[in-house]
């Protein structure tokens, strides 16, 4: 499962990032490794799953209550063939490789599609992604098959991501 | 690089005190301006143009001081001249250390009538972000300084300290404790937050008695306001978590030294969040004993940056009034008074550039001034950080491009 959501993403978002001419880095990463998230990478992140739903997670190490969830995604991804996620490392001070791969590891989601915040200037990644936003993690954004998107601060319980999908269904129906 | 920064002032009330440190290495700032490499960015000495956080506070005599973190260093300099030049840097802590960086963590400094520099800060001490506040003084004007020591022998984990002088001269801290979180989970019980712990020195900062909690449950990762409504009578504000899940803010007044108040909420604001907000209040009580705070909320029922004041003592706070333009994300709000004049300033950010701006009041907190954009910069900075020598007030900022800069505000009452 973990693989699958890997291969589904992993491609997309390396043509968007040729197409849209963006640094280098996004192409870069392989299968299992952290995706650098750059200027320019929630843009490549948006076209890439465009006409699809897509739950991109915020985390990081340094956050109690991320503990707690992560885990809980990757539950969710073995259970619902359905659930594209993406994971963004967005501590609010730029964090160890090394710690963002091993809590990945620990929490079973290694193999999805990760991302990790790579600018000192974090201000400017975060008002790419939401301008109002102060770098409080977890927030999820789900992306839905129309574009529009819903953000949720804090913690978020899995049966809203359960009926968030089965709305997705509906909506493609 | 002077020619720059005075190209990025902004505003005729400003009065520009200082350029970049020229005891520092302006072409280390040159190569920072091009290195977006985060975490792995290059500035690694423990120089003042390598630090990310930095925390002024003037002496009697009006020397200003300086504590920064960098490279693992917490380092401390004066200046003579308004912040022109610094004098070589005197290592708090000569081996570094695993500092703090949580984003509403700095170094602390305190200069008492004497001369005496108090210097508080916190490491982590493991790789669950548990940590240790020390606490060290130098008694030869900056020289040296004593060995830092713990402020605390509680082992679990302490963050976010705060140090002060009162009225006397008596050196007062509190700081984010969570010493009761191991005996919760002793008996199964889920533990919230942190404990606000204080504790004062009776013998100019050569030691700390034992500590106690004032009050727990705060919230564990944002920073602490300190003010006084006299000799031995602090006033601190704060994060609070109410009723398990609700993170507003909150003051407390001790009735002497070893006493304090009840909690009087500023606001119900209703931000109902179990994530860290790392962004702590600001206060200043002002002579005439308003309490004023600034703060940042994202709840229920207001979000961005806000002000309010109490006439009572904290009992009742005015209602909160908006701060900044709600489209440049403000953050980071700080308050201070000086000679009758209440001064605010405060961060806003437009995806492109980083401005500090600043408002200024002679009512007591009823009306302000306009608001007045004073520096920017393009690149990561520092929070803003009021300060004084007792007759100006002055905006402190380090900013990742242009270094140090300590800006006097002046304004047309």
């Amino acid at each position: 499962m973990k693989r699958r959501t890997m291969r589904r993403w992993i491609l997309p978002v390396i043509l968007a990032a040729a197409a849209l001419a963006l640094p280098d880095a996004i192409g870069s990463a392989s299968p299992g490794e952290l995706h650098e998230f750059v200027r320019g990478s929630w843009k490549a992140i948006r076209h890439a799953q465009a006409g699809r739903p897509v739950v991109v997670h915020f985390w990081g190490v340094t956050c109690g209550p991320c503990q707690v969830e992560m885990p809980r995604w990757d539950k969710l991804l073995h259970e619902r063939a359905d659930l594209e996620l993406v994971t963004v490392n967005a501590d609010l001070v730029p964090d160890d490789p090394g710690a963002v791969s091993n809590m990945l590891a620990e929490t079973g989601l290694a193999g999805a599609e990760n991302w990790m915040f790579n600018d000192g200037f974090v201000e400017r990644l975060r008002f790419e992604i939401d301008p109002q936003w102060q770098g409080e993690i977890p927030l999820t954004v789900l992306i839905g098959r129309d574009g529009g998107t819903t953000t949720i601060e804090g913690v978020v319980e899995p049966d809203v991501i359960r009926t968030w999908l089965d709305g997705q269904v509906q909506a493609s129906k | 690089m002077r020619r720059e920064l005075l190209g990025r002032l902004i505003g005729t009330v400003v009065v520009v005190m200082s350029a970049p440190v020229t005891a520092q290495t302006p072409t280390s700032h040159a190569q920072m301006s091009h290195d977006h490499g985060g975490a792995t960015s290059a500035c690694n000495s423990p120089t003042l143009a390598c630090a990310t956080k930095v925390t002024p506070a003037f002496a009697a005599d009006g020397t200003l001081w300086l504590a920064w973190m960098a490279a693992g260093i917490v380092s401390v300099a004066h200046s003579q001249d308004g912040g022109r030049t610094f004098s070589p840097a005197v290592a708090v802590n000569p081996t570094p250390l695993d500092l703090d960086w949580g984003p509403d963590a700095r170094p602390k400094i305190a200069i008492d009538g004497d001369g005496r520099i108090f210097v508080a800060f916190a490491i982590f001490k493991d790789k669950a972000f548990n940590g240790e506040v020390f606490y060290t003084r130098s008694a030869d004007g900056g020289h040296s300084f004593e060995p830092p020591r713990p402020i605390t022998t509680n082992q679990e984990s302490q963050r976010f300290e705060a140090i002060a002088l009162d009225p006397n001269g008596a050196l007062f801290a509190a700081w984010l404790d969570k010493r009761n979180r191991a005996p919760a989970k002793e008996r199964n019980e889920k533990y919230v937050g942190a404990g606000l712990a204080f504790t004062w020195s009776d013998d100019h900062g050569a030691g700390v008695a034992e500590s106690t909690l004032a009050v727990d449950n705060t919230c564990e990762c944002c920073r602490l306001g300190i003010g006084f409504v006299g000799p031995g009578q602090p006033v601190v504000a704060f994060r609070n978590v109410f009723g398990g899940t609700v993170r507003d803010h909150a003051v407390i007044t001790f009735a002497d030294p070893h006493t304090p108040g009840p909690v009087q909420r500023i606001s119900v604001d209703d931000w109902k969040t179990d994530v860290c907000p790392h962004q702590g209040p600001s206060l200043a009580v002002a002579s005439g004993g308003t309490y004023h705070v600034t703060w940042f909320t994202n709840g229920n029922v207001r979000k961005g940056v806000f002000y309010a004041n109490s006439r009572d003592g904290g009992r009742t706070f005015s209602d909160p009034v908006a701060i900044g333009q709600p489209g440049r994300n403000p953050s980071r709000p700080f308050l201070l008074e000086v000679r009758g004049a209440l001064w605010l300033t405060w961060k806003e950010f437009d995806g492109e550039d980083t401005t500090v701006t600043t408002m200024v009041s002679h009512d007591d907190g009823r009306t302000w001034s306009a608001p007045k954009t004073v520096a920017q910069t393009a690149d990561t900075s520092d929070h803003p950080l009021l300060t004084t020598d007792g007759k100006t007030a002055y905006l402190s900022w380090q900013t990742k491009n242009e270094g140090y800069h300590l800006i006097a505000l002046r304004d047309v009452p």
